[in-house]
């Protein structure tokens, strides 16, 4: 039921691509037989509950952890030392130097990547600037609130200017505005081509940032391609219907699995296979209709969906 | 290489930039200074002139031993290598510590009235020298202390140089021949090395050695502590990750190890400083500086073997911080740094009795033992060359060893937080961290 769809622009190089990937920790298998690709300049999105395996998966591409089995390749090559550069992860475990100043501090993360440090002194200034922490550059990072240091680790994490940005769980524990202004600079740097990994068990942020994701659930991908298509795919819509009039004619068609009664509106769940227009048709010769609107199943539906299902 | 540098550089320059290192670094001299100098002063200040009386038939006699015991004494007079470094030049008289009477009616009744003063502290002491006394030999000098044991020893000595001039005397041996015949043996050590003879007495030796193991001993436990606590911050914190993201975990390792002893280098170097411009007005004046002369290979020694001996309990402490989470756990384990360092202590003593002994050359090649007993083996006397570049090489692989295995404990460890790893664990772990 997986990807068939995402398989088209295989003459690019993919940014990321895992194949059969494994990773234990003594008995508890944690990613089990992952695969997926992430193409350049795409938001992609690996999403799942807790405990998952989100945070292992991120980790085996930036070559924190080693697979047990299975290969890993960025930017078309198996990991090695240089290319880390090329990377900017923001960990889920956020962790700075408490004692060190955010300037200072953001300088030698940039220097361990590789800039210089005017030039890593001058890309702080700017990205403070834009992240409304320029007030800040001097204080102490303990002297700052989580989601400041949040935005810090941020700014570590893509002043080196990655060709890969991994951000594990990056909106939580951010203000809206905070979450706002990440979002925005995320979205700059894809358009700029870089190639956005995020993780992220919050459907909905997935939903408005990715052009693709993997669904993963006790280590191994339920669900994984181009958003859009994975919606079409799935099949199962449901329709509002706001009507006035007798809509007893629900309960007697084969079309409709189910329905919900909101008052003001139905919500209809249809039956496998059955086609909305056939609905449409049946619906405005029964009763009065006000609006009939074909609803794309959530993120969260799909995903509840998934995971319900008993997988091989 | 670049990143390890930077980490270093991290290190260093946030330790060194702290308030608390600026306090630490120009404040542990004065409260040393304080500790070294007030006991003293404090006991200068206890002493006062002690009024004695000479009890003896014989004034003639009488006055000769006030004299003697008024002049520079009999120790500080002869000057043997131990005391070389005291000064010949300026000898200490006694004539403003005594005054001294002469009594010479050594009668039963005179005792108690003696006993009697010293008792209403009219005097401090006398000094029993009856004709009986003298030809037995058993003097009593009486005090109402008798916890001095340096002037007791003094008296004895002064007081059998004077007797056996006396006995020598009456046996018609002249003054001159009993100098001849009272000359103190004296036996200097001197030490061959690489064909050159080099003075200095083993007294002068072991203090080195001394000042070497206290250095060591005071480095280690003083700042190997702070490379534990810098690894567990780090774990702690979970700056870990990002810093992961860019270097290896060998890269950070080195890092701290040598990013926190470079800081207290830094300070040992200041102190060493601040300690010298004290102290060398004062050391020039008294001492002949040629006499402190040591063999340049000495110097060398020192510094080489005490740089890899903090490194190697360095190490050790980051390991310590690898597989802990808490510092309270951290101290637990401090044990398997201290067993050796103060084995090797312990075995000191037979280094000094025997340099050369094979169990004893064995030993100092053993690189946890190497930074004090070859050290002290190279003080003592030089051992064959092949000797010392073993034990070097020895620690330079263990050390280097150790930094592999405790990247990789590390690695594994701060990634998989929580319960401290048992032995099986952490064999785990780096089965982990190979691939």
């Amino acid at each position: 039921m997986v990807s068939s769809a995402s398989k088209s622009n295989a003459a690019a190089v993919n940014t990321v691509e895992l194949a059969s990937v494994r990773k234990c920790y003594d008995e508890f298998v944690a990613v089990d037989d992952l695969s997926f690709r992430i193409k350049p300049a795409a938001i992609y999105g690996l999403l799942g509950p807790n405990g998952a395996g989100k945070t292992s998966t991120l980790r085996m591409i930036i070559g924190i952890i080693v697979p047990d089995s299975g290969q890993v390749l960025t930017l078309g090559e198996p990991l090695s030392r240089s290319q880390t550069r090329h990377f900017g992860y923001l960990p889920e475990e956020r962790g700075l130097y408490k004692k060190m100043k955010v300037l200072t501090h953001l300088v030698f993360l940039g220097q361990l990547k590789g800039l210089t440090s005017s030039e890593a002194s001058k890309r702080v200034h700017y990205w403070c600037e834009r992240l409304e922490l320029a007030d800040k550059i001097d204080k102490k990072v303990e002297e700052l609130s989580k989601g400041m240091q949040q935005k810090v680790q941020f700014i570590g994490a893509i002043l080196h200017d990655p060709e890969l940005i991994v951000m594990d769980e990056p909106f939580s524990g951010l203000d809206p505005a905070s979450a706002m202004s990440m979002k925005d600079a995320l979205l700059e740097l894809a358009k700029k081509g870089k190639t956005i990994l995020l993780s992220t068990h919050r459907m909905d942020q997935a939903e408005r940032l990715c052009q693709s994701i993997c669904l993963i659930n006790r280590g191994r991908a339920v669900l994984q391609g181009d958003l859009d298509e994975i919606k079409a795919n799935y099949g199962q819509c449901s329709v509002q219907i706001k009507y006035d009039g007798d809509a007893s004619f629900l309960r007697e068609t084969r079309l409709v699995q189910s329905f919900n009664d909101y008052g003001n509106y139905v919500e209809v769940r249809l039956a496998p296979g059955a086609d909305t227009q056939e609905l449409l048709r049946l619906a405005s010769s029964r009763a009065r209709l006000d609006r009939f609107e074909v609803m794309q199943p959530s993120l969260e539906e799909i995903f509840i969906e998934a995971v319900k299902k008993p997988h091989a | 290489m670049h990143n390890t540098w930077l980490i270093i550089k991290r290190e260093y320059l946030e330790r060194v930039r702290t308030k608390s290192f600026l306090v630490l670094t120009l404040l542990a001299p004065a409260i040393m200074t304080a500790l070294m100098v007030l006991p003293a002063k404090l006991a200068t200040m206890g002493e006062k002139v002690q009024h004695i009386v000479v009890v003896t038939s014989t004034p003639q006699f009488g006055e000769t031993v006030r004299r003697e015991l008024l002049s520079p004494s009999l120790a500080e007079d002869k000057d043997d290598d131990e005391n070389a470094s005291q000064s010949t030049a300026a000898k200490p008289s006694h004539e403003n510590e005594y005054v001294i009477d002469v009594d010479s009616n050594p009668t039963e009744a005179e005792r108690a009235s003696l006993r009697d003063k010293v008792n209403s502290q009219a005097i401090d002491g006398y000094l029993w020298l009856s004709d009986d006394a003298i030809a037995t030999g058993k003097i009593t000098f009486a005090s109402r202390s008798v916890a001095n044991s340096g002037e007791r020893s003094r008296l004895s000595e002064e007081l059998s140089g004077i007797i056996q001039r006396e006995r020598l005397a009456k046996n018609g041996v002249s003054g001159e021949q009993a100098d001849l015949l009272l000359k103190p043996i004296k036996v200097e050590a001197i030490r061959v090395e690489q064909g050159r003879e080099t003075k200095g007495g083993s007294g002068k030796k072991f203090l080195e050695v001394v000042i070497m193991v206290m250095l060591i001993y005071v480095a280690v436990l003083f700042y190997g502590i702070s490379v534990m606590r810098s690894v567990l911050e780090e774990k702690n914190s979970r700056v870990m990750e990002v810093l992961l993201s860019s270097a290896t975990s060998t890269e950070l390792m080195i890092g701290k190890i040598f990013g926190v002893g470079a800081v207290g280098l830094t300070q040992i170097v200041v102190w060493v400083l601040m300690a010298g411009a004290f102290a060398l007005p004062s050391l020039a004046i008294s001492v002949d500086l040629s006499e402190l002369a040591v063999p340049p290979a000495v110097p060398v020694a020192f510094a080489a073997f005490f740089l890899l001996g903090f490194l190697l309990y360095s190490t050790l402490y980051a390991a310590i911080g690898a597989i802990t989470t808490t510092e309270q756990e951290g101290q637990q384990l401090q044990f398997i740094i201290v067993i050796p360092l103060v084995l090797s202590v312990f075995m000191l003593s037979s280094v000094v009795k025997t340099p050369d002994a094979p169990l004893v050359a064995w030993l100092s090649m053993f690189p946890f033992f190497a930074p004090v007993l070859m050290y002290a083996r190279i003080v003592l006397q030089t051992p064959p060359a092949w000797q010392i570049a073993l034990s070097l090489i020895l620690l330079i692989a263990t050390i280097a060893g150790l930094l592999v295995l405790c990247a990789r404990i590390y690695r594994v460890g701060v990634l998989i937080y929580g319960k401290r790893p048992n032995l099986p664990e952490i064999l785990k772990w780096l089965k982990y961290a190979k691939t």
